[in-house]
């Protein structure tokens, strides 16, 4: 047996490694330092998300252990009616599991305000958020956007040039694409649902009735756009600007554009829990996710960062360089039951 | 066959007391039944009681008729029940047509390459339904699916034939989905004949397709009614196919409509109305096996020994095969192509070509990611665990039902309730079974035994079915032998029974573990951090667009189940093709 060689560089590097941790705890500003060691002691805690695919809840629970270590991160990572029945399951039977919960579908949050089921909380780094998204943030505190998505229009590079792509949401509706468009399901996915509302409010009904002349292909998820592309089942799509460029980094033929009547803003927040078995670290995790570490993590999958000062990834747009377009809350709660009727009598699904 | 029946007869020991008498003539065997019927009373009934109870709920708590009221006052959700009930009988019908002549091709005739065809229809039902749907997008899409751009190709024709987004599209992805039940069942019913009564027919002059369609089908009906509720269950049951195929063509079904009822704000109460008329069919299903069974014998199993004989085809054979790899090529092989296409590619969207070929897709979900490995060892014990329990009671009641140890009352409603779980869309059964285990005196959330449990509740239908058409195809008369002899119930059990039922076994093991390797609907409700299933993981992955990693993990899903389950024939000393082992 030969004995392990422990390279003189590598010994260093666990040296410096050991430091640089050390000094970062160090420059801890008190309140983080108190909310870390607090942490510390529940060990770890659980996060129910819809907010991202698994690989990057995975990555993103990974950069925090990293930058806390001592405190476990959990997450249970699913779609967000999945996760808001787990939610509702575990209040009915009095079972604490979550500490955090992540969905996407925006009118979760009032009617958990509303029933007492979320923790307020300030969050110290709320002061690093991109300013245009602070106003979609809950005015007492008890949920605050975590993550920020557009939706965009797509198309399939290998049949649609970018030139003869449409530059807005309206160009849809031109008969040259018949039967070359898909859309998602505003019953399904809570992107569809926002995005109908957003068409209804810019261009009334009729602009559905006018995209069905264009026989639309109809999925279920968002997400479905971005297997049809691929397919090349269908040219372009209303789709989600994340999904299509993580799927064109692979090298799937695919592009984004941004339209210019304005992309669709998508925002989801997360909240602590009342019950939260662990509080403290859901509080540190609310401010890790107002962090530079956290919005890194996440612009490598093509998903917004919500904090300033952040590039997002090659192939992307910058933020404040994109028009971006959003119903009110009030437009979206009232909206959505009601438009999903309406789809259902012009597509007749 | 013949029977030896081994074990010395116990010689009965002389004085005791008048209680001790009494014990003695109690059949000792009852406890087990009445355990028996406890498991399924808390297996079954407990969630379906909850459900139930659910469904008469408002949002408080109290009693109200709004939920059904709201359920089916709109034409739309009736019509989403009517396509729903279409989808059903057509996809029944169609396995039979595509399951029956394939059970009779394997287990009767002497058609060349059985191996082959077995391991396809093995395969066929390992591949996750939504993952065949995506395969059969990109083979018949009415734009780009493959076949018709090669019908295209070869006719020059401005436009191809098929189009997946449409009910027939549907009721063929499900048939082929769903025909391995009926080859299973059908399967292990004609091994169990004993070509006598062919030979019989043959002597008396009928020839071979005579012979067939009016002794041997006739004899293995009861498993070709058995599958057929199942299939016919298990499709409109179905949520992933209907929702990639049905809504682009343009139709609801009983299950896409009810995931809407879990849009915000749920109406878990609607949910649990809109299935509750499913049971009703169920009932209705077994009420009309029994009228048409009931008033003849298919009792193929006696005490008389008999032998099986494969028919010669001649030609004949190389007819049968095509259809045999004809089904095969529908359901497995021409998905398989597409799914190794995106399994394989760094970009599935950009087709063939060698420079497209990665192997990193494979090697991440088999070596990089911790997630994907946990998860499907949870696959497996959960799977297996299940499936021994489901099978275990299931033969348990079926015994019970059969020989009317409880009256044949309680035997129908015993049988009913155990095909209930099956009816019920998973989504839904999921509510009961977390209403019913997370309370106390039954604490299993985040456990992995809730999803077990779930498991066993969800596929005991099939495990019931196999164990039925078993146990009936076996004549009382071989048990009689051992008791009149003065064996007890349980020696005639051990030593009879269980030895016959060795090989419907293994096609009942089969018929739960794959559907449990792959059942969703449950699981995405039930499970928790430390209990990841693979099923969650692929249905995140379609969810997530992410193609690439769905056809891997697939992949791997199939290549792993056909290697236990080839692995575990050869353990038990059979050969995968559930071959009699030579005694």
């Amino acid at each position: 047996m030969t004995r392990p060689n422990f390279h003189p560089c590598a010994a260093l590097l666990a040296i410096l490694l050991a430091a640089g941790s050390a000094a970062a705890h160090a420059d801890m500003p008190a309140w983080e330092k108190e909310l870390y060691d607090a942490a510390k002691k529940e060990k770890e805690f659980t996060v129910y998300t819809a907010h991202y695919s698994t690989e990057e809840a995975a990555n993103l629970c990974n950069a925090f252990e990293k930058k806390y270590p001592g405190v476990k991160c959990n997450f249970v990572r699913t779609t967000a009616q999945v996760a808001f029945q787990r939610l509702q399951q575990d209040m009915q039977s009095k079972q604490a599991v979550a500490t955090i919960f992540s969905s996407t579908d925006v009118s979760h949050y009032p009617e958990l305000k509303k029933r007492g089921a979320l923790m307020q909380y300030q969050p110290h780094n709320l002061v690093n958020m991109v300013d245009s998204l602070k106003q979609y943030n809950d005015k007492d505190g008890y949920y605050d956007v975590t993550a920020a998505a557009l939706m965009t229009i797509c198309y399939n590079s290998s049949l649609v040039s970018e030139k003869d792509a449409p530059k807005n949401w309206t160009d849809l509706l031109d008969p040259k694409w018949k039967g070359k468009v898909s859309i998602g399901h505003p019953a399904f996915s809570g992107y569809v649902g926002t995005w109908v509302v957003l068409m209804q409010k810019l261009y009334g009904w009729s602009y559905f009735e006018k995209l069905e002349k264009n026989q639309p292909q109809i999925g279920r998820s968002v997400n479905d756009t971005v297997t049809m592309l691929n397919a090349k089942e269908r040219w372009v799509a209303a789709g989600p600007e994340a999904t299509t460029l993580l799927s064109r980094d692979k090298g799937n033929p695919l592009a984004v554009l941004y339209p210019t009547d304005g992309s669709l803003l998508m925002v989801s927040p997360s909240a602590i829990l009342k019950n939260a078995p662990s509080p403290n670290a859901g509080k540190l995790y609310m401010e890790f996710m107002m962090s530079k570490d956290a919005a890194e993590v996440q612009v490598k999958s093509h998903a917004l960062a919500v904090v300033k000062g952040v590039a997002p990834a090659p192939g992307a747009k910058p933020l404040e360089q994109i028009k971006v377009v959003r119903p009110t809350e009030e437009e979206i709660a009232k909206g959505i039951p009601e438009v999903k009727e309406k789809f259902r009598d012009t597509f007749g699904v | 066959m013949s029977i030896t029946v081994t074990k010395p007869i116990r010689a009965v020991p002389g004085a005791f007391s008048g209680l001790g008498q009494r014990w003695r003539h109690v059949d000792k065997s009852s406890w087990v039944w009445l355990l028996a019927i406890a498991l399924l009373l808390l297996l079954v009934i407990n969630p379906l009681l909850r459900l139930l109870v659910v469904s008469f709920q408002d949002a408080n708590g109290a009693f109200t008729f709004a939920n059904y009221v709201s359920a089916y006052s709109r034409v739309r959700h009736l019509e989403a029940l009517g396509n729903s009930l279409l989808l059903g009988v057509s996809a029944a019908t169609l396995c039979v047509a595509f399951g029956v002549p394939m059970a009779w091709a394997l287990s009767r005739t002497d058609m060349p390459c059985k191996g082959l065809v077995w391991v396809a229809i093995l395969g066929t039902f390992i591949i996750p339904p939504y993952l065949g749907a995506v395969g059969w997008i990109l083979l018949a899409g009415p734009n780009a699916g493959w076949l018709n751009r090669l019908f295209i190709a070869l006719t020059g024709a401005g436009s191809g034939p098929f189009n997946i987004y449409s009910m027939t599209g549907l009721v063929m992805v499900v048939a082929c989905y769903s025909f391995p039940y009926m080859f299973v069942f059908v399967k292990s019913a004609l091994d169990m004949i004993s070509s006598e009564m062919e030979e019989a027919a043959n002597i008396l002059g009928a020839g071979g397709l005579r012979t067939s369609l009016s002794i041997t089908l006739p004899l293995v009906l009861p498993a070709i009614l058995g599958a057929f509720i199942l299939v016919f269950l298990e499709a409109i049951a179905l949520f992933g196919s209907p929702a990639l195929l049905a809504l682009p063509g343009r139709f609801h079904v009983v299950t896409t409509q009810l995931w809407q009822f879990f849009e915000f704000p749920p109406r878990v109460g609607v949910a649990a109305a809109y299935a509750m008329p499913l049971l009703g069919i169920t009932v209705l299903l077994f009420w009309l096996q029994r009228r048409i069974t009931s008033r003849k014998g298919y009792v193929a199993l006696t005490g008389k020994g008999g032998e099986r004989r494969m028919i010669a085809l001649g030609r004949w054979k190389w007819a049968l095969l095509a259809y045999c790899m004809a089904v095969c090529t529908l359901s497995f092989f021409m998905p398989m192509v597409v799914i190794c296409q995106a399994a394989l590619a760094k970009a599935w969207g950009r087709g063939f070509s060698f420079d497209n070929l990665t192997l990193q897709n494979l090697y991440f979900t088999i070596f990089e990611n911790e997630l994907t490995r946990t998860a499907t060892l949870h696959t497996f014990v959960y799977a297996g665990t299940a499936s021994l329990v489901a099978i275990g009671l299931a033969l348990c009641i079926a015994y019970i039902v059969n020989r009317q140890l409880v009256g044949n009352r309680v035997g129908n409603v015993l049988a009913f309730l155990t095909m209930a779980p099956f009816v019920i869309p998973g989504i839904v059964l999921a509510i009961g079974f977390y209403a019913a285990y997370t309370q106390p005196p039954l604490l299993l959330y985040g456990t992995s035994w809730i999803l077990i449990l779930a498991f066993v509740t969800r596929f005991l239908p099939i495990a019931y079915s196999n164990s039925n058409a078993a146990i009936r195809s076996i004549h009382p008369e071989l048990e009689d032998a051992v008791r009149i002899l003065g064996g007890t119930r349980f020696t005639a059990i051990r030593q009879v029974v269980m030895p016959l039922l060795k090989r419907s076994l293994a096609g009942a093991f089969i018929l739960v573990f794959i559907p449990a390797t792959r059942e969703l609907s449950t699981a995405i409700f039930l499970y928790s951090i430390n209990t990841q299933v693979l099923s969650v993981l692929l249905f995140d992955k379609s969810d997530e667009g992410n193609f690439e990693m769905l056809a891997s993990i697939g992949l791997v899903l199939v290549f792993i189940t056909v290697a236990l389950v080839l692995i575990g024939f050869r353990l038990m000393g059979r050969d995968f093709m559930l071959r009699r082992s030579p005694t």
